[in-house]
């Protein structure tokens, strides 16, 4: 094995590790001068048990290794790298295209198949557009490090992604329920030069209208009854940041004719104020909701429609994306092991393949639901298929109960009028229609602490 | 047998790896000999093979070419064409010359 540092100067590959594998030293020293010249850091190996046994110490982002070789072969070593990294990315290179072959390396799982001889440009094309694709490796100053696929259908919605961030475009995600569309926005906002400033994600379906017009523009002290303060709004404080506005398609028409003059005139007027101020402020919407039928219905504003519209971001159902869902359970799997400080788990091969097979209606928030449950039922390190099945049968539907929704949105309620009453418990009680000592008690049952929404400083 | 120079055109970026990467050309025809007079068609195959796979990545795609013709005529146990295109290989490699551009 040998190590070679590349000092070339296109340094932004120089982060990735590449390791390549074939029992032919020319073809080693030629890939491996053509991948250094491209800015890979590259290491060699001459055998597929030579690069098992330095697959740990090397820790490479990608591998390419021969078909055919003497001892171990390309797909033996394939399966051995799998069973330990699932994820690892494998370019297999052939000195025939036999289709057989190729159909059964990507059944399972390489990334790539190439035919020998080998072109320069596309070896490095191919090296580049799977090291695009496996986010869960790439560098972590990459654009949307949060959001974990491999699939060509996401890496197309992130592409795009990227390539509006850093600018002040207005940007509309359209995506079933729980395909994460506010991951999305997030990343935008944290690829853009807004970064510094404020993210504020607002559910424009779960309030009233009033209060909804309050919570985003503000209101002057006594607007309303129990407006006793002053309440900034959301749009200011924002400023200078992102503003999120999820189930945009849900928002009552009257509001949406006060949003467009918002979005025209960048400043807002508060509530009971005869005074504007201005915003700067980045918009990102999103709904589950077919807004084009809206629209034709008069449900939804047209001028609205196309001025947020300006930039569409469609996000793939998790059933369209099912390459990604390896990487995305065990990374839900990890994020909840940590959160509950509980002792690493790992899902068996066969329980991930269960996992890849399903359906998901309710796409990655479902799926979240069922490795944490396989969490929390499984007592052992590995999480075996039958735990799986378990965990999913046992929520086989997607939907919320009514009571959930209920809950959730009495949760929401109670959180806008604290925010609007500064956390004045009498006077959010007022607002609400309630006693205080009902309104204590609800409180207790969502743990909100009137504390949190004081106004600090 | 021609001496006539054949010219080949190669990325300067391997101007270090071509005089190896001849030298184990070179090594190939004695073994392509060698197996042809053992009848052993397995090396034959195998020696084109990867003949087939290299020559065209640094620049020589006549040795892919022939490679790819021994691989095949291998396969056929055909003696008569194995010689003719051992013989043809060795004769480039003894003829050809590289500009590094």
């Amino acid at each position: 094995m040998t190590i070679e540092k590349n000092d070339s100067e296109n340094t932004d590959y120089g982060k990735y590790k590449l390791l390549v594998v074939d029992d032919d030293d020319d073809i080693l020293k030629l890939l491996s001068r053509w991948l250094k010249k491209a800015g890979f850091e590259v290491n060699t190996c001459t055998s597929a048990e030579a690069a098992l046994e330095c697959l740990g110490s090397i820790r490479p982002n990608l591998i390419i290794t021969d078909l055919f070789m003497e001892g171990m072969s390309g797909m033996q070593l394939l399966s051995a790298i799998h069973s330990k990294n699932p994820l690892m990315p494998v370019i297999m290179l052939s000195g025939s295209a036999q289709i057989h072959d190729a159909v059964k390396a990507t059944h399972l799982g390489s990334s790539a198949f190439l035919t020998k001889p080998i072109e320069q440009g596309e070896l490095i094309n191919e090296v580049k557009r799977v090291l695009r694709l496996i986010r869960g490796n790439r560098p972590p100053e990459g654009f949307g490090r949060e959001v974990i696929y491999r699939s060509e259908e996401m890496a197309e919605v992130m592409e795009l992604a990227e390539s509006v961030a850093d600018s002040n475009v207005t940007v509309f995600i359209s995506g079933a329920t729980g395909t994460g569309k506010e991951i999305i926005a997030k990343a935008i906002h944290e690829g853009s030069a807004r970064r510094e400033h404020p993210f504020i994600a607002v559910n424009c379906g779960a309030l009233p209208e009033q209060l909804l017009e309050s919570e985003l523009f503000g209101h002057e002290k006594g607007a309303f009854t129990g407006a006793n303060t002053r309440h900034e709004g959301l749009f200011m404080a924002a400023n200078g940041g992102t503003i999120f506005l999820d189930e945009i398609g849900d928002m009552p028409l009257s509001l949406q004719v006060k949003l467009l003059r918002v979005l025209q005139d960048l400043q807002v007027r508060p509530v009971g104020s005869i005074k504007t101020y201005p915003i700067d402020v980045r918009i990102i919407s999103a709904t589950h909701r077919d807004l084009e039928k809206a629209v034709e219905a008069g449900e939804f504003r047209e001028d609205l429609y196309y001025r947020l519209k300006v930039v569409p971001l469609h996000l793939p159902v998790l059933d369209d994306r099912r390459e990604d869902i390896p990487m995305l359970a065990e990374s839900f799997l990890t994020n909840f092991c940590q959160t509950n400080h509980r002792g690493t788990q790992h899902f068996s091969p066969d329980a991930i393949e269960y996992l890849v097979s399903s359906s998901w209606p309710g796409n990655i928030r479902q799926l979240i639901n069922t490795v944490e449950l396989s969490a929390t039922l499984c007592k052992t390190e590995i999480i075996p298929l039958p735990i799986v099945q378990k965990a999913l049968q046992n929520k086989p539907q997607p939907m919320q109960t009514l009571k959930e929704v209920k809950m959730e949105c009495e949760k929401n309620y109670l959180i806008s009028v604290l925010r609007i009453s500064s956390g004045n418990v009498a006077n959010a009680a007022r607002i609400a229609g309630r006693n205080r000592t009902e309104f204590y008690k609800l409180l207790g049952q969502h743990e909100l602490d009137p504390a949190d929404f004081r106004v600090k400083g | 047998m021609s001496d006539e120079k054949i010219t080949v055109s190669v990325d300067p970026d391997l101007e270090d790896l071509i005089p190896t990467f001849l030298e184990n050309r070179a090594t190939d025809v004695n073994k392509l000999k060698e197996a042809l007079g053992a009848s052993d068609f397995e090396t034959l195959r195998s020696v084109g093979h990867s003949l087939k796979g290299v020559g065209g990545g640094y620049g020589f795609d006549k040795i892919t070419e022939l490679g790819a013709s021994i691989e095949s005529e291998a396969k056929e146990n055909n003696i008569a064409a194995l010689d003719n295109h051992i013989m043809e290989l060795e004769q480039y490699l003894e003829n050809v010359e590289v500009i590094f551009e």
